[in-house]
């Protein structure tokens, strides 16, 4: 059984002191021990930003990708050997703002993977613009006057684009992020955590005095899982209680066949392992006679 | 070459395409060889819709500026195409439904009116059936028999019942015997014979080939996004999918499906995407990445008319550069453009081979042209060639030390690292879109940075195995080197032929590896330096603008075309003279024909609707596809 020195490289992450990615590193680490993962059939995949650094720091395989690209890369790794726990990882720019569209359709695809989304409600690596969950009339360095548009609603958004698993938690809260991330590891399917991020840098509304008053555990308040519905009104508590609520925990579960599942190519045997050295082409060329 | 050509025309979704391949392939099991030629605007009804077929008793890879027999379905294929009829050509058409008045045929024009419509009513069928009369009425102009026709029919229509086969076999019965008995066949100029076949032979698009020689290769993960030329090639190795254990993705976009390639590359899976220029736009990004984190990976660019959406059905040369220089910083990549079909389906063998043994991107370069067109091929010539993965490592290792990660990229002689894949024990590292460390960890160290860059770029010295020289086609003595690439091989090297028949020595010289150039690029070029032409399907000469700058030759001519079509043996033969008596330097061939006939023409919803048990509907076959 691996432990957690086993998921840990030797070189030292160089993120901001106090940013929310150390705890994100420490619980995902953990999560992995806890599932029993090994660090040569894991893959952590990540976008580009200072949230794409987990690549690194998770001691596995790891793939950081291009800016917004980590689920079609991290989708291609799973489909071509679906045996690989497969993790991706990213910004809220990232996966809310350039990747959306990845987002919305890797949700419905309901692919094996597991999505941490690093959810500082800012660019952070880019010193501090104005990002897709920036909260409206935000001030940032691209929008010194306020942000204008409404936030997404990235729960809300997977919740109604058939994601199987939905959850968000809190760098905050570290036994939190760690029991989240369990379950999203050992859910079948695709599994989205929205972890909200505390940016010392950059972002100087969403403090952690700011969560500390608004924060609560909905699973502990006796919320269904089950319930599509209701996992939407509460995705969606946040912005309707004028950020006086704000809930952590798993909003919606539903276990359903997997993309991976639809597929009798990789019945037999996970296309990868397929021998290619002598493919007969004998049928298939004959139709052009 | 005793040859015969046979071109069909009418609206979009009367089946033109079919036929075209349908005729091609009767010629071809019974001996001759057949080069299917569509072009049709980008419309899914209406517009006009050709497809040429030309039938040779030796390999045939372009298409004729000329036909001897054209079967029009409608006035306005009379109206466009009558010009394009050779000295004592012919055209069948529907006098019934079609009225030439107005129209002036040339006097040497043989007219043949027989009402298509109604003898396919008469076999049960309706306006889709008129192809089929005119199959028949054209094989008893040849003097050919009906048999191989209806042992296709069986083939095409076997599942959809015995009814529908027998309505097909009537059809061209019908079209056959209408001919016979009221035209003397014989008076027909061209007269075909069944021929003895040595080895089966294959008809197949430049697409298919594409597709097949990628299934030969190995490949087992596919993602694309749908956008002509490329498409046909998803479509293809989508049926293939269950049968050669592929998975196939249609991304959302083409950024997620290069995304996706390149991930289930690094997995270990042999992957590819094919898309045209504004796709591979999308693509380029990725590519990047592919090259910076070494993982091997295949894409097919079938260039269409640009730039921008530009004309989506018609085809150009144009992307050449864009290929060559896609995605921002230095880094080396391999294109490889395919100059007719079998050349296709080696060469994206040998992509698959080049990408994994170099762990770099590698681009099959195609265009509408070589995408869309069949020919008829040797079935001997498609061989499988040995897979090599190169150094990737799929064995588990001794695991690493706590903490450790695998050297993937560690300095080597020949600039190519081992590469293990996810799942293997011991190989544990970092694959990332940043500079990095031998072991994938990201630097910003500038010795490491310059190691890295000089690391990559050293697997060039290594590879002039796997690039392929150019050929060199024509007579001994040649007054004049003709320089092509990738789907103009056929045109220029017939060009070749034609002007030797008048006794004008010229050559040519055809580049299927465009990027690198082979080192006996090098030698043939400067041998020829100093009687160069450079031919091409675009209007700034840009591979010619390359070997200038490559090799340092200078070219003495051109002959570009760019308004959308491919050039044609003919053209090439014309003005290769012309350039050689000094009569003209550089040349821009376009079609000058008044009518502007194939591009968005909306044909009348009544006329078109004539005949068809649920007429076309009100959409006056605009609807815009692509
Ligand atoms: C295509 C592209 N556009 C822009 C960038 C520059 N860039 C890098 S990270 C980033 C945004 C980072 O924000 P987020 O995704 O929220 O990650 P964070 O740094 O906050 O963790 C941007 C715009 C890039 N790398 N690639
Ligand atoms: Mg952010």
């Amino acid at each position: 059984m691996a432990t957690v020195n086993d998921f840990t490289p030797k070189e030292q992450p160089q993120w901001c002191p106090g940013c929310g990615n150390f705890g994100i590193m420490l619980a995902l680490r953990n999560a992995l021990v806890k599932v029993g993962a090994e660090t040569h059939n894991t893959v952590v995949v990540s976008g580009v930003g200072c949230s794409g650094k987990d690549a690194h720091y998770v001691r596995t395989y790891g793939y950081e990708g291009l800016h917004g690209r980590a689920l079609p890369l991290a989708t291609g790794i799973k489909l071509a050997n679906s045996r690989l726990r497969v993790i991706a990882m990213g910004g809220d720019g990232d996966g809310y703002g350039i990747g959306l569209n990845h987002f919305v359709q890797t949700c419905r695809r309901n692919i094996g993977l597991t999505y941490i989304v690093h959810d500082n409600a800012i660019y952070g690596l880019t010193t501090g613009q104005t990002s897709p969950t920036s909260m409206k009339g935000m001030k940032t360095k691209s929008t010194p006057h306020g942000v204008l548009e409404e936030p997404i609603h990235p729960l809300a958004l997977a919740i109604t684009s058939d994601a199987t698993f939905v959850a968000r938690t809190y760098t905050g809260n570290i036994p939190h992020m760690i029991e989240v991330f369990t379950q999203a590891l050992a859910h079948k399917g695709f599994a989205l955590v929205d972890v909200l991020q505390i940016c010392p840098s950059w972002n100087k509304v969403n403090t952690p005095e700011w969560f500390k008053t608004r924060i609560y555990d909905l699973n502990k308040e006796g919320h269904d899982v089950a319930d599509k519905i209701k996992a939407y009104e509460k995705a969606l508590e946040d912005v309707h209680s004028g950020y006086e609520r704000v809930p952590i925990g798993i909003f919606y579960k539903v276990d359903k066949p997997t993309y991976e599942d639809g597929l009798p190519q990789r019945k037999e045997k996970e296309v990868f392992e397929h021998d290619i050295s002598a493919i007969n082409m004998e049928k298939t060329l004959a139709k052009f006679i | 070459m005793t040859e015969f050509v046979w071109k069909i025309g009418g609206e979009a979704g009367f089946g033109v395409m079919g036929a075209g391949i349908l005729f091609g392939k009767v010629f071809t099991r019974t001996g001759h060889y057949a080069f299917i030629y569509p072009e049709y605007p980008s419309l899914i009804k209406g517009g006009l819709n050709t497809t040429q077929v030309r039938v040779g008793d030796a390999p045939v890879n372009a298409p004729s500026k000329t036909y001897d027999l054209l079967v029009a379905l409608n006035k306005f294929t009379v109206e466009a195409c009558k010009d394009e009829a050779r000295t004592g050509g012919s055209i069948i058409y529907d006098g019934k439904n079609t009225d030439l008045t107005g129209i002036n045929v040339r006097e040497d024009i043989q007219l043949y009116n027989i009402p298509l419509l109604e003898i396919a009513q008469n076999a049960g069928g309706d306006m889709l059936m008129r192809n089929t009369v005119a199959m028949g009425a054209s094989l008893a102009l040849v003097g050919y028999t009906l048999d191989q026709l209806d042992v296709m029919i069986h083939e095409i229509f076997g599942r959809k019942g015995e009814d529908v086969v027998k309505i097909n076999m009537d059809a061209a019965k019908g079209g056959y015997d209408y001919v016979k008995a009221h035209y003397d066949a014989g008076k027909f100029p061209i007269k075909l014979e069944k021929r003895r076949m040595r080895e089966s032979k294959f008809v197949l698009t430049g697409n298919e080939a594409i597709g097949a020689g990628a299934i030969q290769a190995g490949l087992k993960f596919f993602a694309s996004y749908p956008m002509t030329p490329a498409s046909s090639i998803l479509h293809y190795i989508a049926a293939h999918e269950y049968d050669h254990n592929i998975i196939v993705k249609h991304a959302e976009d083409e950024i997620a499906s290069m995304n996706m390639v390149v991930g289930a590359s690094y997995a270990g899976a042999r992957s590819m995407c094919c898309t045209s220029g504004g796709g591979f736009a999308l693509k380029s990004e990725a590519l990047g990445l592919a090259a910076l984190a070494e993982t091997p990976v295949v894409v097919v660019l079938s260039q269409r008319t640009g730039p921008s959406t530009g004309m989506p059905t018609w085809t150009e040369q144009a992307d050449l550069r864009f290929a060559m220089h896609a995605s921002q910083g230095d880094f080396l990549r391999v294109i490889l453009a395919p100059g007719d079909v079998t050349e296709a389906y080696m060469h994206t063998q040998r992509a698959f081979n080049i990408a994994e043994k170099y762990q770099i991107p590698v681009i099959i370069l195609s265009d509408k042209f070589l995408s869309e067109s069949a020919a008829t091929t040797d079935s001997s010539d498609y061989k499988p060639l040995p897979i090599e993965r190169g150094k990737m490592i799929t064995q588990h290792m001794q695991p690493l030390p706590q903490g450790g990660r695998f050297k993937r990229y560690e300095f080597t002689e020949d600039g190519v690292s081992p590469r293990p894949i996810p799942g293997v024990i011991g190989g544990e590292h970092v694959a990332t879109s940043y500079e990095h460390w031998e072991n994938g960890f990201s630097t910003e160290h500038f010795e490491t940075r310059k190691k890295m860059v000089d690391k990559r770029a050293r697997k060039i010295n290594f590879m002039a195995n796997d690039l392929i020289p150019p050929t060199l086609y024509g007579p001994k003595g040649a007054k004049l080197t003709l320089v092509c690439w990738g789907s103009h091989k056929a045109p220029v090297f017939e060009a070749v032929d034609i002007l030797k028949k008048e006794g004008v020595k010229v050559n040519a010289l055809h580049f299927s590896c465009v990027h690198p150039l082979h080192p006996l690029a090098y030698e043939l070029l400067l041998k020829y330096r100093k009687r160069l032409v450079i031919v091409e399907n675009n209007s700034t000469a840009q591979f010619g603008g390359y070997l200038k700058e490559k090799v340092g030759v200078q070219f003495i001519g051109s002959i570009l075309r760019y308004d959308a079509r491919p050039l044609f043996p003919e053209d090439v033969a014309e003005h290769a003279k012309a350039i050689l008596e000094g009569r003209e330097k550089d040349a821009v061939v376009y079609d000058r024909t008044p009518v502007e006939y194939y591009t968005a023409r909306i044909i009348d919803t009544k006329e078109a609707g004539k005949g068809l048990d649920k007429p076309l509907g009100e959409s006056k076959h605009t609807i815009e596809v692509i």
